[in-house]
């Protein structure tokens, strides 16, 4: 895990407006070619990565902009302008993106736009109540959201780039460049890890490894469903991937009751340490534990509180002593746990070097390429995978693994049958809500 | 009346009343929720084990006389439970009071016939929005329940009656407490005057001033004292036929409930929502958070219609457009009345093309939830994560079939029918005209405005209070 320190500043608003000049220059740079050579060259060389774009984030993972402090402001009529140049920019797109690559639409943007709304205002009710207020609080610069909306349309710059988070499940994640954001198929792994451990106590209590971990979506995912002696440690290649994943692991919210982060007062349950704000501001979670909290109490799981202008919700910090994040290659960090893993997670790369190219922009332009590239079938990976899952897990032990569809889980599901007869039973292939078949699950003989 | 109902009306009457009027003396005032039989004994001791001090309630209320208002409550047990009926000193009941048809004259008139003539009335008017007479076999029925010994055998259903059970003892008890305070107020004043008291007589004339503002809160809260008024709900709005000038339409609907919502306070939450092509939208469904969101909005399930010159029309004609709107109560956990079963769902996402997984970057994981065996669906794609929306989704889905199984028991016990909660599209329930003239009226009450642009940014309640006043009153005159 990070030491404490990389936590404490990063919502200084230095480095903020460090990452908003950085995030200019990159605008400007990034042709698709120029992002992808960044990425290969992160997977390649780590340690020269410091003079790239991505260092500084990585060193400070940011702040989603649904947390930082409200600490702009603008004129109703100056935020409306914004917004309607906002909206006649994603109108003008219409259905363009969705010819070309299977883009969003304007329908789609303009959801979008009224999300970016509601994580950039200190009071996102403020518009719609029609209470008159002349001033707006807000958690980024208008000039600043001039930029990020441009970035949308102009570069196809991802949303969830854009707000520095990902909602999944109901986990709230930071996410940035470097980092793959979380797809919703992915979800559906913590519901099959779910059904697993409710049917045997000691899976539920044992040691399960996330690999490749990214934002450690499934890493917590899982975590949370665990049983009390049940850890999860989750790997990653990508020194960003690690950063992003230790941030979220410690800093990470979820929410409770479908409901939206506005706050008026947090409560942590077990110290009982609150802070109010005016309104339903958000507070930041960190505020709430105190100067480096990271050792402080050790509590579990602790609480927090809130009471809104909604019904009761809960922010909760996860049990960070449940997961831990190591760097390195599959399996590499983990060859201590041979034969006494009790479950296998992954989403690696899946898909196949030659359709690289012609991937939607989102993807092709803005998501590191060492998430997504799964060699000349797109096997490579998971190929791997099944391997070390046949030495790492338990007897019992369950796996289940992500796949770019029908003929990569049959060919898993082959491949197991044959070369790693007997090895495994219960193996099965597990469609996604959209009926394409996704998973791959199984369990060591 | 069913047999059943008068079997166990008959049976219990004499019994029940009684023991009623303790558990309902007793109960703790903070928990109306919480009558277990138990507590229910334990009462009943508490009742022997007072009355067995001797008091008569005549010494009782003379020594409460003297000291003032802190006894009223112990007065107000005894008294209730020696005649059900309470009455002033000289035998004034709140009937009688009514019967009197003293003047009611203006709050600022000092007279206290006046304001007690008024509170008495209240009460009548709270009680018949009670429905006074069937709550009282409801309650009967309830208790008997209550009584059985094997109740918790079936926790579900054990937990079902003894709230039922809880909230009406609440309201019965309310009211029981409204007439005592009343006939309190009044005996006090006539103390007084015996006395010659002046401090006192004018005090006492005050209270029940205050008495008489507070009640005509309470007559409003009577309106929405069905089961399910408290509850927050969804409303659903669809276009009718006729193209993008309906569509146009129900998008207007929608915004006039939204911003409803948001005047009283209500949290919104568009959860599933189909755009028109060129304007509008097909149908959408609101999520309206807060108490007694069902209450008020149920009053507008029915078919709006609209008329005007259509913007969409080159040719300036008039059109005539509707949109249909269904509410449904979103029930507390543990008050489902459809437990739904995991495998009767076929669970979709929806608009998505592609390949999917690492492939595509998606904001949209919209997900549509069908409940095979009733072919009931529900969609939401306004989350942020596909998780939620599938979530919220099935609270929908959730609601719907609760809305279905009530209608199904209503039918089955008549004396639950609930003629406002019909989701029948059809029947049209209010007009909007802009044009030649402009108005909007309601067809159920006649109820009429002449502004509709106030009416479209959502200021309905008048309309909501008028239909609901208008239907308990005929109801209950039945
Ligand atoms: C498709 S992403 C999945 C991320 C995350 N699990 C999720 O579902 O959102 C694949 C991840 O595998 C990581 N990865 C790629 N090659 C790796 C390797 N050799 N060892 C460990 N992780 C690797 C990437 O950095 C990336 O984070």
């Amino acid at each position: 895990m990070a030491s404490s320190s990389t936590l404490k500043n990063e919502s200084s608003s230095s480095t903020e407006e460090m990452n908003l000049s950085t995030l200019a220059r990159a605008t400007s740079l990034s042709t698709g070619l120029a992002l992808r050579t960044l990425h290969r060259s992160i997977t390649c060389k780590p340690i020269s990565c410091s003079s790239t774009l991505y260092s500084l984030t990585s060193i400070n993972p940011k702040t989603p902009l649904f947390l930082r402090s409200p600490d702009f402001t603008a004129t109703l009529s100056d935020f409306q302008k914004w917004q309607n140049w906002a909206k006649t920019l994603a109108l003008s797109v219409n259905s363009s993106f969705k010819d070309s690559d299977n883009g969003p639409d304007s329908e789609i943007l303009l959801r979008e736009l009224s999300w970016l709304i509601e994580d950039a205002l200190e009071n996102p009710q403020s518009l719609s109540t029609g209470s008159q207020v002349e001033v707006l609080r807000l958690r980024a610069d208008l000039g600043d959201l001039y930029t990020l909306w441009k970035q949308r349309i102009e570069i196809r710059r991802p949303f969830q780039y854009i707000v520095g988070c990902e909602h999944w499940r109901d986990l709230v994640l930071s996410v940035e460049e470097g980092v793959l954001i979380p797809r919703p198929e992915t979800e559906l792994i913590i519901d099959l890890v779910c059904d697993v451990i409710n049917q045997n106590v000691d899976l539920k209590g044992g040691l399960w490894v996330d690999l490749g971990t990214g934002s450690a979506a499934i890493a917590i995912g899982i975590g949370r469903i665990l049983g009390d002696t049940g850890r999860v440690i989750a790997t990653d290649l990508s020194p960003i991937a690690v950063q992003v994943a230790e941030f979220n692991v410690k800093r990470g919210v979820y929410l409770g009751e479908n409901r939206r982060p506005w706050a008026v007062q947090l409560i942590r349950a077990v110290s009982g340490d609150s802070v109010t704000c005016e309104h339903d501001a958000v507070v930041e979670p960190a505020k709430i534990s105190g100067e480096g909290d990271n050792s402080k109490d050790g509590s579990k799981d602790d609480e927090l509180k809130v009471s809104c202008l909604y019904p009761t919700f809960q922010l909760k910090y996860f049990d960070k002593d449940k997961i831990a994040v190591k760097q390195g290659s599959w399996f590499d960090p983990l060859t201590e746990f041979q034969g006494q893993v009790a479950g296998i997670v992954s989403n690696p790369p899946y898909i196949p070097s030659g359709h690289i190219n012609g991937l939607q922009a989102e993807v092709g332009r803005h998501e590191p390429i060492l998430a997504l590239d799964g060699g000349e079938n797109g096997m490579s990976e998971l190929l791997h995978l099944c391997n070390g899952a046949a030495f790492m897990l338990k007897p019992g032990g369950f796996f289940a693994f992500e796949t770019n569809g029908e003929d990569q889980c049959r060919f898993l599901v082959d491949h197991m049958e044959s070369v790693y007869r007997n090895s495994f039973y219960d193996l099965r292939i597990v469609p996604d809500f959209a009926g394409i078949r996704r998973f791959v699950t199984g369990n060591r003989t | 009346m069913s047999s059943m109902l008068g079997r166990a009306y008959r049976r219990s009457c004499s019994v029940l009343s009684r023991y009623q009027s303790i558990s309902t003396l007793f109960q703790p005032p903070s928990d109306p929720q919480s009558t277990d039989k138990q507590q229910v004994h334990v009462s009943g001791f508490q009742f022997l084990s007072k009355n067995a001090h001797g008091f008569s309630s005549v010494s009782n209320k003379r020594l409460n006389f003297s000291c003032g208002s802190s006894l009223i409550n112990t007065r107000v047990s005894f008294s209730t439970l020696a005649a059900v009926e309470p009455s002033t000193s000289d035998g004034l009941t709140v009937d009688a009071i009514v019967a009197k048809q003293w003047a009611i004259l203006d709050e600022s008139e000092g007279d206290w016939k006046s304001h007690a003539s008024a509170i008495a009335q209240s009460i009548r008017l709270i009680k018949k929005r009670l429905q006074w007479e069937k709550l009282k076999v409801r309650l009967e029925m309830l208790s008997i329940q209550m009584e059985k010994p094997d109740l918790w055998d079936d926790p579900v259903l054990a937990g079902k009656i003894s709230r039922e059970h809880g909230s009406l003892m609440g309201k019965m008890k309310q009211v029981n407490g409204l007439e005592q305070e009343l006939i309190d107020h009044i005996d006090m004043i006539k103390l007084a005057h015996e006395e010659d008291d002046p401090d006192l007589e004018s005090e006492s004339v005050k209270a029940l001033l205050r008495m008489r503002q507070s009640v005509k809160e309470k007559e409003l809260e009577a309106l929405l004292a069905g089961e399910h008024d408290s509850c927050s709900c969804y409303i659903e709005v669809q276009a009718g036929a006729g193209g993008t000038e309906s569509m146009d339409w129900a998008g207007m609907v929608m915004q006039m409930y939204k911003m409803w919502a948001q005047r009283h306070g209500y949290g919104v939450t568009i959860v599933d929502e189909m755009c028109g092509e060129i304007a509008g939208i097909k149908r959408a469904t609101l999520r309206v958070d807060g108490e007694y969101a069902y209450g008020y909005a149920k009053a507008e399930v029915g078919a709006h219609r609209l008329v005007r010159i259509s913007p969409f029309d080159s040719a300036k004609r008039r059109h005539t457009s509707f949109a249909a709107v269904a509410v449904t109560p979103i029930l507390g956990d543990g008050s489902h009345h459809v437990q739904i079963n995991e495998s009767d769902l076929r669970i979709e996402r929806y608009r998505s093309g592609g390949a999917g997984g690492q492939h595509a970057n998606v904001t949209d994981s919209a997900v549509r939830i069908t409940h095979i065996p009733t072919g009931i669906t529900a969609a939401c794609q306004n989350e942020r994560s596909q998780h939620q929306n599938k979530a919220s989704a099935m609270a929908v889905l959730q609601s719907r079939l609760d809305q279905r199984e009530m209608a199904r028991q209503a039918q089955i016990n008549a004396h639950y029918t609930q003629s406002l909660t019909d989701n029948s599209w059809g029947n049209q329930i209010r007009s909007y005209v802009l044009h030649p003239y402009r108005m909007v009226k309601d067809l159920r009450t006649n109820f009429e405005v002449s502004d509709p642009d106030s009416v479209l940014e959502g200021e309905i309640d008048d309309f909501i209070l008028s239909f609901l006043t208008n239907s308990m009153d005929k109801e209950n005159e039945a």
